[in-house]
């Protein structure tokens, strides 16, 4: 047992006292019940103007309040989240841009055959999970970001588990990757134009990013496929950012496990200047 | 007799409680995999936490961006500069 010195105590002292400074307000009930018993007035407003199935005009179609109130209230921060995002995958590529796609110089042969086939078991839960949260976004919390997350996960685990040397034999290559990231994000940007072809077949007005039947404009897109309602447009937008997601997530993380002597090849040359 | 709001307090308030040595665990460790290790307990009570606040999208990606990607990547670069710290 080392012996306590002073620092030690005040440290605890602060941590304590943090710890009082923070729960007496919350236990005095500042942040008001939880959950809340009744609807706040700006909640009600929120919810007239986004989740209103009785007017056609302000609903959006999906039964979920979260996706609503993104869809027409938060749609620009997850823009710049999703800018932020890519801007960051695409600083990663390009620091490695010397031995992108190169296949690496170790042959691993992974972890033993329990680890793998427990493993492999397991990573088709994980991307089952990640395709019903992207798929089923405008029903339940999460969406494309969310459930691109929890399916990058699965490559991840295949590296460690599996090895680097099977990641380069498989299909899952960088230049494959990079072509399902590039659609999926050119998709995003064009899934808000569909409405402006539809003013070749006979609509008269129609608005770009448009989702549902306006007072002015007729167009929609379809809210039920089937028996499932679709929310319009934010289940294409879901699918394309979950894909755009998962493959970023997966560039990132193969260029990220590229052992030391790779690794070292793209910054070579640095200190002297080129 | 305990009511739902009062269950949530008090599951809000011990995962509040715990996290806070998990995270002071993971400072003062020097055995840099188990610092990684506290840090995913703490995000996991955070987790909870959050789910507890009724924001369960961001449950979603909390938990595998944090616990997953953070840990992954933080082990990744123990692995190239050496598992314990000394000074």
């Amino acid at each position: 047992m080392r012996n306590i010195k002073a620092r030690d105590i005040i440290f605890i002292a602060l941590i304590i006292l943090a710890v009082v400074v923070l729960a007496l307000p919350t236990l005095l009930g500042s942040l008001g019940p939880l959950p809340p018993t009744n609807i706040r007035s700006i909640a009600i407003n929120y919810l007239n103007a986004t989740y209103n199935q009785l007017n056609p005009g302000l609903w959006t179609s999906s039964p979920e309040a979260v996706a609503a109130i993104v869809w027409d209230y938060r749609g620009l921060d997850t823009l710049f989240e999703t800018a932020v995002f890519y801007s960051a995958i695409i600083a990663a590529l390009v620091l490695y841009r010397d031995i992108l796609g190169e296949k690496d110089v170790l042959k691993g042969r992974g972890l033993s055959i329990v680890v793998q086939r427990a493993t492999a078991i397991s990573m088709v839960g994980i991307l089952v999970v990640g395709a019903a949260t992207i798929l089923h976004g405008q029903l339940t919390p999460g969406g494309g970001f969310q459930g691109g997350a929890i399916a990058a996960v699965a490559p991840v685990i295949a590296i460690v588990v599996f090895s680097r040397f099977l990641i380069d034999r498989s299909r899952l290559s960088y230049k494959h990757l990079l072509l399902v990231r590039n659609i999926a994000l050119a998709c995003i940007a064009l899934i808000p134009l569909i409405p402006i072809i539809s003013l070749a077949i006979g609509y008269s007005q129609v608005f770009i990013f448009q989702n549902q039947v306006k007072a002015v404009s007729n167009f929609t897109f379809p809210q039920i496929i089937i028996d499932v309602p679709m929310g319009g447009t934010i289940w294409f937008f879901n699918l394309f950012e979950g894909l755009a997601v998962v493959s970023a997530f997966s560039l990132a993380v193969i260029v990220i496990f590229y052992s030391e002597e790779m690794s070292r090849k793209a910054i070579e040359g640095e200190d002297i200047g080129f | 007799m305990l009511t739902l709001a009062d269950l949530v307090f008090i599951m809000l308030g011990i995962s509040a409680l715990v996290s806070i040595p998990a995270t002071i665990l993971a400072i003062i460790s020097r055995d840099l995999i188990k610092a990684v290790i506290f840090s995913a307990l703490q995000s996991t009570f955070y987790a909870l936490m959050f789910y507890l606040l009724m924001a369960p999208d961001i449950v979603l990606v909390y938990i595998a961006v944090s616990i997953g990607f953070m840990s992954m990547i933080l082990i990744l670069l123990i692995k190239k500069v050496g598992r314990y710290e000394k000074y």
